[in-house]
This record gives C-alpha cells, sequence and structure tokens, in this order.
C-alpha cells in the first residue's frame, strides 16, 4: 500500500484541481459556505442516475441531499480519526475510512469499496510502471514522455509527488491521453489472450478520433492495462475478487467518456 | 448483498421476510374469513399482529387487503434495493477511469479538515470517498424516490428524503437535516383516526404504523375504520389491473 502525505494550503488546492480535470463543476475562489457542500451540479448528475427519465428534483431536495452528503463526510471521517488516535497515527488512510463505515452501519457499501480500492491500487501501480507489461510498449510511452513539451510536464505534476515521481505520473497522463485513441494492435491484443487472469475480461474496441500509429499502440497498451488487472503483479496479488466478474461493455463505454475530453 | 437494515422493528421483520418468509404467530380463527377479492387469493403469512376477535368481517377484509398491498410494496422496494447493490458491483469491476471522479477531490478534503482534530490524510482517502458518496447519493435518492413514487408524484421532494431518513437505521446521522415538520407530514400525524384518508397508498399507513404503538385493542379498530373507505378503491377495476401485473412479475422472479 502507497500512501503519500498531502501539503495543506495552496498545494491542496492544487492538487485538487489536478485531480479533479474536468469532472469538477466549479473552482470557484474558496468561501466557507460553498466548500462546505458538495457542487450542485455534481450532486444532480449522480441522482438522476438512479431515477427515472420522468422524475422531477424540486429545488430543496436537491440541497437535501449537498447537506446530507457533507454530513455522511464528516460522520465517517469523525469515527475514522478516532481510530487514528486511538492507535496514534496521524494520518487518516483508506483503510480507516473502510473501517469507519463498517462500524456505523454501511456494511453494504465496504465490499464495493474495497473492490474499488483495489483495483484503483492496480491502477496507480501500472501508471508507476509497475506493471508486468511488455517492453516494447514500455518503450513506446518513453519516446513519447520525451517528446511533451515542458509546459504539459508542469501541468500534470501533482504536488505532493517528488523529482522520481514525476516521470511516471506523466507517465500516466499520457495513458490517459491516449485512451481515446484507435483499436488495440492485434500484437499486443493477441499478448493479453494467453494470460489466465486476463482471460477474465474481454477488451472491445473503442472507436472515437483516431491518431497516427504510435498513437495507436500506445492506446493498445493503456487498454491492456485497464482490462487486464491480474497482470500487475506488482501492484499486489488477490485480485481474485475483481476477476470473478467480467464487466459489461456497456458500462465500460460509459466510463470512456470523460477520458475523450481530457488532456487534448 | 444483504438489503441494508430498516429503522423498526416491525419493518426488520417483514424486510427479512422478502427473503425467508417467516411464518409468524397469527390467530387460526382469522383465516377463516373468506377472501372477497380474486387478488387476495394469494394468502400469505401476515407478518404484522392481528387481534381478529375486536374486528367484523368486513373489517377483517379490509385489514388484510392492505396488509398484501403493503408487503406487496415491500417486496418491491426490497428487490429495488438488492438490484441496486448488484449494479453497484457491477460498475465498480467494470471502471476503467480512476482519474475523473464524480465528485472533487478537493472539495472532499475540505469537509474532512473541516474537523480540527483530523491532521494528515492519505492520498487514497479521498478517492474512496468520492466513490462512497457517490453510492451514498444513489442510495438515499433511491430510497427517497420510493416515497415519492408511493405518493403518486413525480417530482421529489425534501419531505421523500425525510421519509427515507426515517425509515433507514444507518441514516439516523441525518435526522438534524429534515426538520420536524417535514417527517411529521409522513408518519408521526397519520395514525390518529380523525385524519382523512389522503388516497390508495397513504393508507397504508394506518396499518404500517400500528405495530408501533402496541394498541391491540383500540388500535386495530381505529386503524380498520380509516382504512373502510379504500374498499371501493381497490375494488376499481384499473386497481386490480395494476395489481395483477407485479403479481406475475413476482411470481416470475421468484422462479
Amino acid at each position: 500500500m502507497d500512501s503519500s502525505f498531502l501539503p495543506a494550503g495552496a498545494d491542496n488546492g492544487s492538487a485538487g484541481g489536478a485531480n479533479n480535470g474536468g469532472g469538477a463543476a466549479q473552482q470557484a475562489p474558496p468561501i466557507r459556505e460553498q466548500d462546505r457542500l458538495m457542487p450542485i451540479a455534481n450532486v444532480i448528475r449522480i441522482m438522476r442516475r438512479v431515477l427515472p427519465a420522468h422524475a422531477k428534483i424540486s429545488d430543496d431536495a436537491k440541497e437535501t441531499i449537498q447537506e446530507c452528503v457533507s454530513e455522511y463526510i464528516s460522520f465517517i471521517t469523525g469515527e475514522a480519526n478516532e481510530r487514528c488516535q486511538r492507535e496514534q497515527r496521524k494520518t487518516i488512510t483508506a483503510e480507516d475510512v473502510l473501517w469507519a463505515m463498517s462500524r456505523l452501519g454501511f456494511d453494504d457499501y465496504v465490499e464495493p469499496l474495497s473492490v474499488y480500492l483495489h483495483r484503483y491500487r492496480e491502477f496507480e501501480g501500472e501508471a508507476r510502471g509497475v506493471g508486468l507489461a511488455p517492453a516494447p510498449p514500455r518503450g513506446d510511452h518513453h519516446h513519447h514522455h520525451h517528446s511533451v513539451p515542458p509546459s504539459m510536464l508542469n501541468k500534470s505534476r501533482g504536488p505532493g509527488s517528488g523529482a522520481v515521481m514525476l516521470p511516471h505520473h506523466h507517465h500516466h497522463d499520457m495513458h490517459a491521453s491516449m485512451y481515446g485513441g484507435a483499436v488495440p494492435p492485434p500484437p499486443h491484443h493477441g499478448f493479453l489472450m494467453p494470460h489466465p487472469q486476463g482471460g477474465h475480461y474481454l477488451p472491445y474496441p473503442y472507436e472515437p478520433t483516431s491518431y497516427g500509429g504510435e498513437h495507436a499502440l500506445a492506446s493498445g497498451y493503456y487498454g491492456g492495462a485497464a482490462y487486464a488487472p491480474g497482470n500487475n503483479g506488482g501492484s499486489g496479488d488477490g485480485s481474485g475478487g475483481s476477476a470473478s466478474h467480467a464487466p459489461p461493455g456497456g458500462s465500460g463505454g460509459g466510463f470512456d467518456h470523460p477520458h475523450t475530453f481530457a488532456y487534448k | 448483498m444483504e438489503p441494508s437494515s430498516q429503522p423498526q422493528p416491525a419493518m426488520g421483520v417483514a424486510a427479512g421476510g422478502s427473503q425467508v418468509y417467516p411464518a409468524s404467530a397469527y390467530p387460526p380463527a382469522a383465516t377463516v374469513a373468506p377472501p372477497a377479492v380474486a387478488s387476495a387469493g394469494l394468502q400469505s403469512v401476515q407478518p404484522f399482529p392481528a387481534n381478529p376477535a375486536h374486528m367484523s368481517a368486513q373489517h377483517q377484509i379490509v385489514y388484510q387487503q392492505a396488509q398484501q398491498f403493503h408487503q406487496q410494496l415491500q417486496q418491491q422496494q426490497q428487490q429495488q434495493l438488492q438490484q441496486f447493490w448488484v449494479e453497484r458491483m457491477t460498475e465498480i469491476e467494470a471502471t476503467a477511469d480512476f482519474r475523473n471522479h464524480n465528485l472533487p477531490l478537493a472539495r472532499i478534503k475540505k469537509i474532512m479538515k473541516a474537523d480540527e482534530d483530523v491532521r494528515m490524510i492519505s492520498a487514497e482517502a479521498p478517492v474512496v470517498f468520492a466513490k462512497a458518496c457517490e453510492i451514498f447519493i444513489l442510495e438515499l435518492t433511491l430510497r427517497s424516490w420510493m416515497h415519492t413514487e408511493e405518493n403518486k408524484r413525480r417530482t421529489l421532494q425534501k419531505n421523500d428524503i425525510a421519509a427515507a431518513i426515517t425509515r433507514t437505521d444507518i441514516y439516523d446521522f441525518l435526522v438534524d437535516i429534515v426538520p420536524r415538520d417535514e417527517m411529521k407530514d409522513d408518519g408521526i400525524g397519520l395514525p390518529r383516526p380523525g385524519l382523512p384518508p389522503m388516497g390508495a397508498p397513504a393508507d397504508a399507513y394506518p396499518y404500517y404504523y400500528m405495530p408501533q404503538q402496541q394498541v391491540p385493542g383500540p388500535g386495530m379498530v381505529y386503524g380498520a375504520q380509516q382504512g373502510h373507505p379504500v374498499t371501493y378503491l381497490w375494488q376499481d377495476p384499473q386497481e386490480q389491473q395494476e395489481q395483477a401485473p407485479e403479481e406475475q412479475q413476482s411470481l416470475h422472479e421468484r422462479d
């Protein structure tokens, strides 16, 4: 488990901005009342996913959900922090958050979130080049890394990451930008097929804007990583839970969309 | 995935019943009353306590119909919640984008840091919270919408959220967010005998809240009397037609 510490103040805001990307509805100057609640546009978008098309949401209901979410974060955080203090630790970890949820009755949340955290770590590990990917794609990524202008480097850099982390962080961004690329090339796909754990996932083609051959190869690499988490031995085993279920094509397609607009 | 527990003990029993229908203690005399409507042919074990000695035959029929309606409603809602959790797990296992979150991490961190006792937060904690809050919003919205549908409305209102908070144990920490008048609208006033019925689904409430009162004799009589006007609504052909498909779906799902 790799947990880095986040600095406070302006750096914290910068990190937030970098992480949010296009997903953040607003990044207005910090106002106490505004910072106390989740952006209402994000909240409404999530609510609509579970409501029928003809459903309407009153304004006071939207505001009430906003309040409930902040209360939920504070409620769970309070319990997680108590555990940290009891064990004389200073940093609230993801495990502390999950433990607090279980303790406060949100048992149903723990299993889905544990799977999510596990897959997130595999994703992060792959981004840092820890995965067992073949040499040729990695070489290509190094090439693209060098071709990116310095301004992009600075923009993608997170405040918490040191000099050593910088190339890998950017490496990941290249993955992200390539995600909307052409269909993965056959050779790379062929490599993934024999892998035992990879067999649980069926990579499907994406056909948004097409790029050159090099970019296509890069996107192929990213696609393989995304749908073969078992290959990331370096990021820790125990992916049996996620490997036991095959992801549906529709959901995967839905998640791709935001990336298309990122890092253009 | 097990559904979340409900606040009232009676609700808990009913919720469990939708999984493995348990046989509750029920006076045998009550089962003698023949059902007057075809849909009542599905004789199910009554999860709520009944005192047939204090009820006339007509009231017994109305009472049974109200219970049946309520049980079907609960079963549907439990199925919706089970489906909800299956969808969440499927969605997470299909996640390919771990860079763009549906909620801003910076805002989550600020809310976490609002507690002055909180010192440092690992990078992964807000990531987990972003997903957790998304699930929280979805579940709370779904439970609120169930109440909207019960009242035959299409606009989700604050009192729907208040109802969801009242009915769900794990939402107890939210009771201060919704004012009391919003909650009173749902349950506190309904058991009173003088309250006029507001509609078919709302009329189910007197029976719904009866177990909480623990008044076997007079409570039953009042409940039955309140439910009396609903007899004509339930005999309405449209209502019968609406009931039939639900029953078939339920049977199909059980297979």
